[in-house]
């Protein structure tokens, strides 16, 4: 289910003193099986362009093609591109709102219009995904649970639709260091089960260490695209940018830049260690 | 949807009418509702019609936000305008098709109730359109404060009304986006019935009154870190000051009430 977007511009409010151009003529593409990061500073036009993603925001001119088909084009089922690329927004444990959480999990499989014995298989699969125990939470109210636990019951609301894109806005803001590991790495087995994810983040670290493309955005254009290894490289526009790069990407730029023997454009921890490692040694292939 | 509302909405700016003191524009207002009400002819309304367009037009704010405004009350000026129409039974005879009767007297008073809704809107919206939500709580606080001689809460109901006004924006951006993510799972808001539409905006209603009661206590704990208790012996960083521009506009007001008695005198049309 590739998505291609062509030349996509959004105003808000045109025609108002408050007028706002938050995209820009963007045009990306996304294979299957992709793991993709998009990545901006605030207001850059993040989520209204992961909004055009599913049919939430459309807007003349410019079109997005899921799979081929028209997101902007009349007659298209709106709902069965929306069982395909499901959308996490940011913060989505506030859309919570049913009496129990197996319920609330059930909101998305019950509008596809599911029989009752495949929604509560959906729903007891998606609790396991996210890492929840299906015996111990699903007559639980999703209010009395933890923050962490109520951001997995909301993701797994969306993964019960069983999408073959997933896509989340920010998903570990707001969490602790631990709560950010954990959520990452569900994410990464979500990916490692054939879902393609685009994520959107700011922080370099993490959709360095994630994805395997990169999209920048820049008031509502694209600045940079590419493998993080290609993003990176542009560090000193990045800053202009009021982005990053991960913090090994620049403890290798800097050793570079002090005479070692550091190759250009390596930003993984597990990377640049070793490079540092073969410079100590002398031996280009030693261990951490 | 949410985005289409503009009655209340406020245009920043730095027209005469902006600067004027929200004071001054409040007591404006009413005092030109009134005049609305004193006009018993067409002359009349031509004149406060010309005022209000010249006042709209001196905002700089563009005219389509005031039509656009009028779109919600469209409605009633039309059920006003159509029953004035056919239940006006005195006066010469112009249409007569079975139990319909238009008379010439049922016509004009119809128009009139029409223009006078109209007049009555468009001169109220100026008041929004030009005014922050700041300065008009700031404003009716302070000409309600001579009735906290008899006990009436003005400080505790401007604060209640300014913290309304504030987190309007706040919950409609909220309703927007649970929307949305609702959306996302397949939610239906547009179509089915009555029961069926009021039933699908539970997923929406639960989470944003969750969220207004989380604002709300963030709030309180807010206000209460800072020491708020209330109005007593309470100062303002901005001190609502009468200049020459509100001595200005109080003139224009007398000389707008006194041409529209001029010409309710005359009779014209």
């Amino acid at each position: 289910m590739p998505i291609e977007v062509k030349k996509l511009t959004h105003v808000y409010m045109p025609g108002t003193p408050f007028e706002a151009r938050a995209l820009n003529e963007v045009s990306l593409s996304i294979r299957d099986g992709e793991f993709i990061g998009i990545i901006g500073h605030t207001g850059s036009g993040k989520s209204t362009l992961i909004s055009h993603l599913n049919g939430l925001e459309h807007s003349e001119p410019g079109t997005v093609f899921v799979n081929g088909v028209d997101l902007g084009g009349k007659g298209t089922d709106l709902i069965a591109i929306r069982r395909v690329v499901g959308l996490v927004f940011q913060y989505p444990e506030y859309q919570l709102f049913e009496e129990t959480v197996a319920r609330d999990v059930a909101f998305g499989p019950t509008n596809l219009g599911l029989d009752g014995e495949e929604i509560q298989r959906r729903v007891e699969t998606a609790l396991k995904q996210v890492g929840l125990n299906p015996a111990e939470v699903s007559e639980k109210s999703p209010f009395e649970l933890s923050g962490g636990q109520k951001r997995r019951v909301a993701i797994a609301g969306v993964l019960a639709m069983q999408p073959a894109i997933l896509i989340l806005d920010e998903p570990a803001a707001g969490l602790d260091p631990a709560g950010r590991r954990e959520m990452f790495e569900l994410i990464r087995g979500i990916h490692d089960s054939g879902v393609t994810v685009v994520m959107v983040s700011h922080s370099m670290d993490d959709v360095g260490r994630l994805c395997n493309r990169l999209f920048v955005l820049n008031r509502g254009e694209i600045a940079y695209s590419g493998t993080p290894e290609e993003v990176f490289v542009h560090e000193n526009k990045l800053h202009a940018i009021g982005l990053d790069v991960p913090e090994c990407a620049k403890l290798a730029r800097r050793l570079r830049e002090a005479g070692f023997d550091i190759p250009e454009g390596i930003y993984r921890t597990e990377d640049v260690c070793a490079a540092i490692v073969g410079n100590l040694s002398g031996e280009g292939d030693a261990k951490c | 949807m949410l985005k289409n509302i503009t009655l209340g909405q406020y245009f920043p700016g730095d027209s005469f009418i902006h600067r004027l003191d929200p004071r001054t524009k409040l007591l404006a207002t009413v005092a030109l509702i009134a005049i609305v009400f004193v006009a018993q002819g067409f002359s009349g309304f031509l004149l406060i019609a010309a005022f209000v367009l010249a006042c709209a037009i001196s905002t700089g704010i563009h005219l389509k936000f005031l039509v656009r405004g009028l779109k919600p009350i469209m409605f009633i000026i039309i059920f006003t305008f159509v029953l004035n129409l056919f239940f006006q039974t005195e006066g010469k005879e112009l249409v007569h098709w079975g139990f319909i009767r238009i008379t010439d007297q049922g016509l004009r008073m119809a128009s009139f109730m029409a223009v006078r809704l109209i007049l009555l809107v468009v001169s109220s919206q100026l008041l929004t359109l030009t005014t922050s939500p700041i300065a008009l709580t700031d404003g009716l606080e302070a000409l309600f404060r001579p009735l906290e001689v008899i006990h009436f809460p003005a400080h505790e109901i401007a604060m209640m009304m300014s913290i309304a006004l504030r987190f309007i924006p706040t919950l409609m951006d909220e309703a927007d986006k649970i929307m949305k993510a609702q959306k996302a799972r397949g939610a239906n808001f547009e179509t089915g019935n009555l029961i069926q539409r009021a039933k699908a905006m539970v997923p929406l209603l639960v989470p944003l009154f969750v969220g207004a009661f989380r604002r709300a206590e963030d709030l309180a704990l807010a206000m209460d870190a800072r020491c708020y208790r209330g109005g007593a012996g309470r100062t303002r960083m901005k001190q609502l000051k009468f200049g020459t521009i509100d001595v200005i506009a109080a003139v224009v007001m007398a000389l707008l009430l006194a041409g529209v008695i001029a010409l309710n005198r005359l009779n014209l049309f």
